[in-house]
């Protein structure tokens, strides 16, 4: 190959692929893909691990982070809760005082608050601020389509689900996304942080 | 009355089948394959990602007893989920005998070959249930 080939493959790369690396939605080194968004949430009750009602707009003016797995997960989801475990741990003391952690099952049938509660005790979950939940398949279908997290059942204990860790603001709207394995903790405290800072940085109604 | 090894053999391949079927190798692709990898030596394709490596079976199976691997299977460790009670009874015990079959996988395959059915007829044996510590079956209501 001459010069020029060489030359123009170079450009090219530099020109096409350059961008990618700077986009917002550049892939992390964890596995997971960050993805900015802007999508209203709405409001939802399921109940949790203690089999106790929840209610989403019990969390309003913090900052959540929902994760949707299922416990039986031979897959992704085993590293998405070690993920937001990190997450949990990196929190400062007043910190966990203004986020909480979600994890909604995308399985119903199996995932049932005694189940939710052995799961997220094995995972070392402090209870406090985070919340392992579950309810009604039509309820839950909702919230898996607001966040737009599919949901195929493939068989029992077995589910097909997009591997969303999203972050809600205070003010309800879905802002930072983590599509796959392992969202890095660092990044994910880094946007909590930031979502936390431009509360404390808003005008004053 | 002496029987002698080989009916004995029989008797227990004519009861429970014989050697891996295609269940276990179902229930093993549907769960496990991700992470212990096709052989169970640990090399699946999520293993890279996990922070601590999978075991090979080939090391650490031989030495647990059916009742502690259907523990692991059923209460999960480390990262590795519980699989009860998303799957049946039945559908652990192929994973276990799955798991068996693998951590023999690279020995002496010919020697070992010839206790599989009674390995098979062993693992069929529901011993939680023969010994006393067993959960109550599965009813409507604590399904």
């Amino acid at each position: 190959m001459t010069w020029r080939g060489w030359t123009t493959i170079i450009l090219v790369l530099v020109f096409v692929a350059g961008p990618y690396s700077f986009a917002a939605n550049a892939p992390l080194k964890s596995g997971a893909q960050r993805r900015v968004a802007s999508t209203p949430i709405n409001d939802f009750r399921f109940i949790d691990e203690y089999g106790a009602p929840f209610a989403f707009e019990s969390l309003s003016g913090r900052v959540v982070v929902v994760a949707f797995v299922y416990t039986s997960c031979p897959d992704v989801c085993p590293l998405i809760t070690a993920s937001l475990r990190q997450v949990q741990v990196g929190l400062g003391a007043e910190e966990r005082q203004k986020v909480h952690l979600l994890t909604v099952t995308t399985d119903p049938e199996i995932d049932q608050p005694k189940v939710l509660l052995a799961y997220g005790k094995r995972y070392g979950a402090d209870f406090a601020n985070w919340s392992f939940l579950t309810g009604e398949p039509t309820a839950l279908k909702k919230v898996w389509q607001n966040f737009g997290v599919g949901v195929k059942r493939k068989g029992r204990g077995l589910v097909d689900h997009t591997p969303l860790t999203a972050i809600v603001d205070q003010k309800k709207l879905l802002r930072f996304g983590y599509v796959g394995p392992s969202p890095d903790p660092k990044a994910v405290l880094s946007d909590i942080r930031a979502l936390l800072s431009e509360r404390l940085s808003a005008p004053a109604h | 009355m002496r029987i002698g090894f080989w009916p004995l053999l029989v008797f227990f391949m004519f009861l429970v089948g014989c050697g891996r079927n295609e269940r276990m190798d179902t229930v093993y692709a549907e769960r496990c394959l991700s992470c212990h990898g096709p052989g169970g030596r640990g090399d699946g394709a999520l293993a890279g990602m996990l922070p601590v490596a999978p075991p090979d079976f080939r090391e650490t199976v031989q030495r647990k007893s059916n009742s502690q691997i259907r523990r692991v299977i059923t209460e999960g460790r480390g990262l590795m989920p519980a699989f009860e009670p998303a799957l049946r009874p039945a559908e652990i015990t192929d994973m276990l005998q799955m798991v068996r079959f693998l951590s023999r996988e690279g020995r002496d395959v010919a020697w070992w070959e010839r206790f599989d059915a009674l390995v098979v007829a062993h693992c069929s044996i529901p011993w939680e249930t023969v010994l006393g510590y067993d959960d109550p079956p599965e009813t409507e209501e604590n399904k």
